[in-house]
C-alpha cells in the first residue's frame, strides 16, 4: 500500500478538528474513537496526579496509529481510557458512535467484551489453559455456546498461523507464538479495534518484525490497530503517529512527515 | 439476576477444577474440615439406620404385638436400691396373675417367665454366661424363631419342672462341636438336664452377643433349682389375640392387675407394661439425641472447614489477581468472576463433602458388619449432605469471591 493511499485513509486534520470540537454530539459511526477534553486525575495519597489534562483525539475506521511518549506522559492511562478499563474523570469517549465515557462497570466489560482486543506486552495468556482455549476466552463471556466457540477460535488461530498449535499450553510456545495467540485472543470476538500495549516489548528484535508484520497485515485487511510504545521503530510501522507528553497530545502527525523527523 | 447457563456452569466447574489439581496439598488440607464433618455424620447415620432397621425387623418377626407386664421398667439402667420407695415397695408379679391375665377374652397368651444368667457346660466346653429362660411349650410361639432338632417341652414335664433343657444352635455347637447335643446330659448353671432340643432365635438386637437367650428351661425347674431374685427376673409375657390392638390388650390387662392388686381409682399402678413398640420409642429418643449432638459437632467442623475454604480462596484470589485482571479485560462482568470463584469454592466443598460420604459409609458399613448387623446407605441424608457442603462453599466462598468481583481491571494487570 503506498502512503497515497494511506492519505486517503486518513482522516483529514480539518475533518478532525470538527468532529473533536463538537462537543456533546453524537460522532458518525466510522469514528471509531473520539475523545473530547478527557481528564484524567488520580489522587496519591492527598498529592492529586494530572495523567490526562484535556485529550482530544479522533481516530477513523481502518485506521493504523501509534501512542507514543515518555514515562509519565499519561500513555498507559490514556490507553486504559481507551481500553474502557478505566472511567476519565471528565470529559467525553465515543467509541464506535457510542458515548462510553459513562458507562459503569458492568457496561465497559461488554463494550470491552465486544469492542476491544488487547494485546499486552507479557501476553498475558492463562498459563494452564491450551492455545485453543485461551483465544476461546472472551467467546466465552460473550455467551457464544461451545461448538461455535471452538470453532471460531481455530479459526482466528489459523489468522496467526498457530492452527498447528491449538492444544500447546503457554509454556510450551516460544514468546513469538504467544503473542500471536493474544492476537488471536484479541480478534477473536471480530472487534471495532485491536489495542496492543507495547506489543513487542518482551521479544527479540526478529521476533518483534514478525510481530509486526502481524498488525500490518491485520490494518491492511482493514482492522483498526492502536498501538502504545515508547520504541520509535516499532512506533515507524504505523501509518499515524500520536505524541502524549505532560497528559497532552504534543504532536499526532500522519507517516511521511513522522518518519522524516525520525530520519528512518 | 440472570440465570446461570449450564455452558457457564460447565466452564467454571472445568477452571475450579484447574485450580485444585494446581495445589492439590493446600486444597486437601482446606477441605479437611468438611471431610471430617460429613463424614462423622455419614457414619453415625448409617450405624444408626442399620440398628433402626434390625429393630424393626426384629419385631415385626418376633409380633409386635407381644407385650410384658413387670414389676419395674426402666429405659435406662438403674441401681435398683436407689429406686424411690414407692417402686420398691411393690409387689412381685405371681403365676396367679399370669393365669388371670390368660382368661381376659383379647389376650391369647399369658405366661410367668423367669430369667437367670448361667454357663453350660459339656465334658469341660463351656460357654460365656448367657441368659436363660424359665418358660413354657409355647416359648417359640410367642418369642418367634425355629426349632432346628428333637422337641419342646411335654405338658408332663412342665409340670413337673422336669431338668430338660432347648438350647440355642450357636450355644450347642460351641460346647458340643460335632457331636449330636440331643439326648445329652450338659451341666447348666451347676445342674444336670438333658437337651431334648435345638433351637434358633430370629435375629434379635435387643439380645447383644453373650447376652442372647442361650437357653429355655421349664419354668418350674428354673424357679425350684435356681436362686431366683423374684423382684427382678419375673415377669409376665402377653400375647393378645390377632384381632386385637396391642393398646386395647395392654387397657384390659391394665384392669385386670389392678383388679387383682385391689387398687383404688387414686393409687398408681404397682407394676409396668412394656412393649415393643415402647422400647422403639426409646430406643429412637436415645438415637435422636444422639443425632443431635453429632450435628452439633458436625456443625462445627463444617464451619471450621468453612473457614478454611474461605482463608484460602483468600490466598487464591490474590494469588491469580493477573488472572482476574485479563478475564475482566476480555470482557468477564462482576457477576462472571463472583461465579467463577463462587463455583470454585462449591467445586472444593462439594468434593469434600463426596470424600466425607465415602469415608463415613465405609467407616459405617465397618462398624455394623463389627456388629453384625446389615446397613443400608441413607440415601436422603446423603443427598443432603452433598447439599450442605456445597452449600458452605457458596456461603464462605462469597467474601473471597466479591473481593475478585471488584478488583479494578487496571490495577488487576498491573499487579505481579
Amino acid at each position: 500500500m503506498s502512503p497515497h493511499t494511506d492519505d486517503v485513509a486518513l482522516s483529514t486534520t480539518a475533518e478532525r478538528a470538527a468532529v473533536v470540537q463538537a462537543a456533546g454530539a453524537q460522532p458518525d459511526k466510522d469514528w471509531v474513537i473520539v475523545t473530547r477534553g478527557l481528564k484524567r486525575e488520580y489522587d496519591m495519597g492527598g498529592e492529586i496526579v494530572r495523567a490526562l489534562r484535556g485529550v482530544d483525539l479522533a481516530i477513523r475506521r481502518n485506521e493504523y496509529v501509534a501512542i507514543m511518549g515518555p514515562s509519565g506522559s499519561g500513555k498507559s492511562t490514556f490507553m486504559n481510557l481507551i481500553g474502557c478499563l478505566d472511567t476519565p474523570n471528565a470529559g467525553e469517549y465515543w467509541l464506535s458512535g457510542e458515548l462510553v465515557s459513562q458507562k459503569n462497570d458492568d457496561e465497559l466489560a461488554r463494550v470491552r467484551n465486544k469492542e476491544i482486543g488487547f494485546v499486552f506486552q507479557t501476553f498475558n495468556l492463562l498459563p494452564r489453559a491450551s492455545a485453543l482455549h485461551n483465544v476461546e476466552l472472551p467467546l466465552v463471556y460473550a455467551g457464544i455456546g461451545s461448538a461455535e466457540r471452538k470453532e471460531r477460535a481455530m479459526e482466528a488461530l489459523t489468522k496467526v498461523q498457530l492452527d498447528n498449535r491449538a492444544t500447546h499450553r503457554p509454556n510450551e510456545l516460544s514468546g513469538g507464538q504467544r503473542q500471536r495467540v493474544a492476537i488471536a485472543r484479541a480478534l477473536v470476538n471480530r472487534p471495532s479495534i485491536l489495542l496492543a500495549d507495547e506489543p513487542t516489548g518482551n521479544l527479540d528484535s526478529t521476533t518483534s518484525e514478525e510481530i509486526m508484520k502481524v498488525f500490518e497485515n491485520l490494518a491492511e485487511t482493514g482492522q483498526t490497530v492502536i498501538m502504545v510504545t515508547h520504541e520509535p521503530d516499532i512506533a515507524a510501522h504505523a501509518r499515524r503517529v500520536v505524541v502524549l507528553r505532560d497528559g497532552l497530545i504534543a504532536s499526532d502527525e500522519r507517516k511521511e512527515n513522522f518518519t522524516s523527523k525520525l530520519g528512518l | 439476576m440472570r440465570g446461570i447457563s449450564l455452558d457457564q456452569l460447565r466452564e467454571n466447574i472445568d477452571i475450579a477444577f484447574d485450580a485444585l489439581r494446581v495445589s492439590k496439598l493446600r486444597s486437601g488440607l482446606t477441605i479437611l474440615g468438611v471431610v471430617i464433618g460429613v463424614a462423622t455424620v455419614m457414619t453415625m447415620a448409617t450405624i444408626v439406620q442399620g440398628v433402626r432397621d434390625q429393630i424393626l425387623n426384629t419385631i415385626s418377626v418376633a409380633g409386635p404385638s407381644t407385650f410384658y407386664v413387670m414389676r419395674v421398667f426402666n429405659t435406662t439402667p438403674v441401681n435398683p436400691d436407689d429406686l424411690p420407695k414407692w417402686i420398691r415397695i411393690r409387689p412381685a408379679l405371681i403365676a396367679e396373675e399370669a393365669d388371670r391375665i390368660s382368661q381376659i377374652p383379647q389376650i391369647e397368651y399369658a405366661g410367668i417367665w423367669a430369667q437367670i444368667q448361667l454357663r453350660l457346660d459339656y465334658q469341660g466346653a463351656r460357654t460365656q454366661s448367657i441368659a436363660g429362660f424359665g418358660a413354657d411349650d409355647r416359648y417359640q410361639e410367642i418369642q418367634g424363631g425355629e426349632l432346628i432338632e428333637g422337641r419342646w417341652f411335654t405338658k408332663a414335664e412342665l409340670r413337673s419342672g422336669a431338668p430338660v433343657i432347648v438350647i440355642q444352635e450357636a450355644q450347642a455347637r460351641r460346647i458340643f462341636g460335632r457331636i449330636d447335643p440331643i439326648g445329652k446330659t450338659i451341666v447348666a448353671g451347676g445342674r444336670p438336664v438333658q437337651v431334648v432340643g435345638l433351637y434358633q432365635p430370629p435375629a434379635n438386637i435387643f439380645s447383644p452377643p453373650g447376652q442372647e437367650i442361650g437357653a429355655v428351661f421349664p419354668f418350674e425347674f428354673v424357679t425350684h433349682n435356681f436362686h431366683i431374685d423374684k423382684t427382678n427376673a419375673l415377669f409376665i409375657c402377653v400375647k393378645p389375640r390377632p384381632s386385637v390392638s396391642v393398646a386395647d390388650a395392654m387397657d384390659a390387662v391394665t384392669i385386670e392387675m389392678r383388679s387383682m392388686r385391689k387398687l383404688r381409682p387414686a393409687d398408681h399402678n404397682n407394676f409396668d407394661l412394656m412393649s415393643q413398640s415402647q422400647i422403639l420409642d426409646t430406643f429412637t429418643s436415645i438415637t435422636d439425641i444422639f443425632f443431635l449432638v453429632m450435628l452439633v459437632l458436625a456443625s462445627v467442623a463444617l464451619m471450621v472447614g468453612g473457614i478454611g475454604v474461605m482463608a484460602i480462596m483468600m490466598v487464591s484470589v490474590t494469588a491469580r489477581t493477573r488472572e482476574i485482571g485479563v478475564r475482566k479485560a476480555l470482557g468477564a462482568t462482576r457477576r462472571d468472576i463472583l461465579l467463577q470463584f463462587l463455583i470454585e469454592a462449591a467445586t472444593l466443598t462439594g468434593i469434600g463433602g463426596v470424600l466425607g460420604i465415602l469415608v463415613g459409609l465405609t467407616a459405617g458399613r465397618g462398624v455394623t458388619s463389627l456388629m453384625n448387623i446389615e446397613a443400608n446407605t441413607p440415601v436422603g441424608l446423603t443427598l443432603v449432605a452433598v447439599a450442605v457442603s456445597v452449600a458452605i462453599g457458596l456461603i464462605f466462598g462469597v467474601i473471597p469471591a466479591r473481593r475478585a468481583a471488584r478488583m479494578n481491571p487496571v490495577e488487576a494487570l498491573r499487579y505481579e
